[in-house]
């Protein structure tokens, strides 16, 4: 299939998007949005709840199939590719774009286990010690080896909350993806953890696209590279508002409502 | 958007000494409750304890034993303490033609071990039987009146303290003496008919419940089947009795009798374990299906959206996640099931149970009873006697009941464990 292609060198854009709607039944819940992701950038959407931003996120990897209703039109380009197009299966596209959740869900298996099972049904075919070694680069990728290296047949769900985040990212990074999707994935965590995150984010993005949905504004300010601003219209449709290198969406916005909703006068 | 401050001191709400009768009032109505549910309990708990009791005051007693013979006549020596050659003689000394060749039929005198022989010269040469019996409770409290009564009535018995439920009482097979029957032909069919049904209705129930849960689109047909499976948990277990003897014992006949695997295999007709086995399976798969579906919804989505994240397909998701931690709620359901089915006697009488078997069953194909076949058909012999066997057979399958129940818990456990 064309997407597992290796990137375009010359391509800067991870994913684009053009027009991309997504209803959920007759509800239009995003509404025409176009735009492009850099790669090895992080790239925050922000804006106010319901304005479909986790939509948006959650239709790069196909995860709004799971919701029987869902339906998506216009493109979402990656590789050159539509992800929506006839040919490509959905279980692909999740393995080269990966994704956090906005609660820590590790499987409820030891912390080996969980990052182990990725790969084996992704059609992992190296020995044991190999996999040892794949589990232990993943656990250092996410930083976390050093805090569960002696235990590693303990359960996911024995770690705190942000020890099991990171875990649900180090698990994201075994299957050897090319963009990290995160929604949310510190709001159910305490400011320590949060900026460990946030530190492993600018780690990541030296390997990964990364495209994180906050809720938290000084978050996207600190941690990202650009910052998609959406907002819901009058048929409660979400739409993209602005979009730009996020020191200029914060010191410069040139739409009035960005400029009304990072200086907090609503949302 | 603007808030309207409330008027307070409305007097719309009590306060003061207002409030204090309003909080006791609160307190009291809360106590009624508190009561009526303890008195609930305490209604359920003398029930569950008259029930055990009377089961345990029919199960153990004293009997009043009569023999023809006096054991003296045939031996010096007590005939417990005798080999097996010489019992051999004293039997073939003093049975009748016509019964040694019946029992020579079953199994060859010669061939018998001391113990067989010891109960064929106490049911045929001395002819040993219980004339009496009294329960528990007359034994405990009203001995004296047991010893006059024996003495006045059976001036020849002795009275012997008697536990109906006994080793014995579970390894020997049906007979038509009360005191020399066993319960090992129906404790053996129940088991065999417990296998074979859990066999047939635990992946099928399972299956269904994966299906209707993680496949099934929400559309009128799917909502069809799922209100007729609710309905079905509650339809009367005579009617599947009935379905399971039009089809499996009548239309399936030449498969369920075994006839299919040659002449003169299985039974002569359909009324066999596999039969029994089906019907069961077919009274208990609503329950599982019900109970899994219910396990399966239980199962955080986040967990499905964790491995759909990473490439899993929905079979690698159900299979290495769904169930795995569904399964300690479909286990619930199925000791729910299993449960259900050893206990059921209706659909078996419909079905056909044989009540008088000796013969224990050999496989699905064999024709069997089942124990509250054979406890039904104790309590309806006009003996006194049948009845405190019929006790006997039921703490057996109160037993049989809860170590079924134990190993499944257990095995729900270890999996709860694991995760």
């Amino acid at each position: 299939m064309k997407i597992m292609s290796d990137p375009d060198p010359s391509n800067r854009n991870a994913i684009e998007t053009r027009a991309m709607s997504v209803y959920y039944g007759a509800f239009r819940a995003v509404k025409e949005v176009s735009f492009s992701i850099e790669s090895q950038k992080i790239t925050a959407l922000i804006g106010p709840s319901g304005c479909g931003k986790s939509t948006v996120l959650r239709s790069f990897n196909r995860m709004n199939d799971l919701i029987p209703v869902a339906r998506t039109e216009g493109e979402v380009i990656f590789h050159g590719q539509n992800l929506y197009g006839p040919d490509v299966d959905a279980v692909e596209v999740r393995r080269r774009i990966g994704m956090v959740f906005q609660k820590p869900n590790p499987f409820p298996k030891s912390i080996y286990e969980n990052i182990a099972f990725g790969p084996r049904i992704n059609g992992w075919k190296g020995t044991k010690a190999e996999m040892d070694d794949l589990v232990e680069q993943s656990l250092r990728g996410a930083a976390l080896w050093d805090e569960v290296k002696d235990k590693l047949k303990e359960s996911g769900l024995s770690l705190s909350g942000g020890q099991q985040q990171r875990l649900c990212i180090a698990r994201a990074l075994a299957v050897e993806p090319e963009v990290i999707l995160m929604d949310e994935p510190c709001s159910a965590l305490d400011p320590i953890s949060t900026l460990k995150i946030e530190e492993l984010m600018f780690e990541l993005r030296r390997q990964y696209t990364i495209i994180i949905v906050t809720h938290n504004m000084q978050q996207a300010a600190r941690a990202s590279d650009y910052t998609a601003f959406f907002l819901m219209d009058e048929d409660r449709a979400g739409m993209l508002v602005e979009y730009g290198p996020t020191d200029q969406i914060f010191k410069d916005p040139k739409d009035e409502r960005t400029e009304q909703y990072i200086s907090g006068r609503f949302g | 958007m603007r808030a309207e401050p409330i008027q307070p001191f409305t007097r719309r709400l009590p306060y003061g000494e207002d409030f204090k009768r309003n909080i006791a009032r609160r307190r009291f109505i809360g106590h009624i409750w508190r009561y009526m549910f303890f008195s609930s309990l305490i209604i359920g708990m003398i029930a569950l304890v008259t029930l055990l009791g009377t089961i345990v005051n029919r199960a153990f007693g004293t009997i009043a034993v009569q023999e023809r013979v006096n054991p003296a006549t045939l031996s010096e020596q007590p005939l417990e303490e005798l080999s097996q050659e010489e019992l051999l003689a004293i039997a073939q000394a003093n049975l009748s033609g016509n019964v040694r060749r019946r029992l020579d039929r079953e199994e060859p005198l010669e061939q018998r071990s001391a113990a067989e022989l010891l109960q064929v010269i106490e049911e045929f040469v001395l002819q040993r039987e219980v004339v009496k019996s009294w329960t528990l409770s007359e034994t405990l409290f009203n001995y004296s009146h047991i010893e006059a009564e024996a003495a006045e009535q059976f001036p020849n018995a002795r009275l012997e303290f008697k536990s109906w439920v006994s080793w014995d009482f579970v390894v020997r097979p049906m007979s038509r003496t009360p005191a020399l029957a066993g319960i090992r032909t129906a404790l053996l069919g129940s088991t065999w008919m417990i296998l074979i049904t859990m066999l047939i209705a635990f992946p099928i129930g399972v299956g269904a419940a994966i299906y209707l849960e993680e496949y099934a689109r929400d559309n009128l047909v799917n909502r069809i089947i799922q209100t007729n499976i609710n309905n079905l948990a509650g339809v009367p277990s005579i009617i599947y009795g009935m379905l399971g003897l039009a089809i499996f014992v009548r239309n399936l006949e030449y498969l369920t009798s075994g006839r299919f695997m040659g002449e003169g295999m299985g039974a002569a007709n359909g009324r066999t374990l596999i039969s029994a086995a089906m019907t069961m399976a077919l009274l208990i798969l609503p329950l599982i299906i019900i109970n899994a579906q219910e396990a399966i919804r239980a199962v955080p989505n986040s967990l499905r959206q964790a491995s759909y994240g990473l490439g899993a397909t929905k079979w690698q998701t159900i299979w290495n996640h769904v169930l795995p931690v569904a399964l300690p709620g479909i286990l619930t359901g199925t000791i729910l099931g299993m449960s259900r089915a050893v206990g059921e006697t209706a659909p078996l009488i419909v079905i056909g149970a044989a009540t008088y078997i000796v013969t224990d069953p050999s496989g699905p194909f064999s024709s069997f009873t089942a124990l509250p076949i054979q406890i039904y058909n104790w309590t309806s012999r006009p003996q006194d006697q049948f009845r405190d066997i019929a006790g006997a057979g039921i703490v057996v399958l109160l037993i049989l009941l809860l170590s079924l129940n134990a190993a499944a818990i257990l095995l729900r456990n270890r999996f709860q464990r694991s995760l």
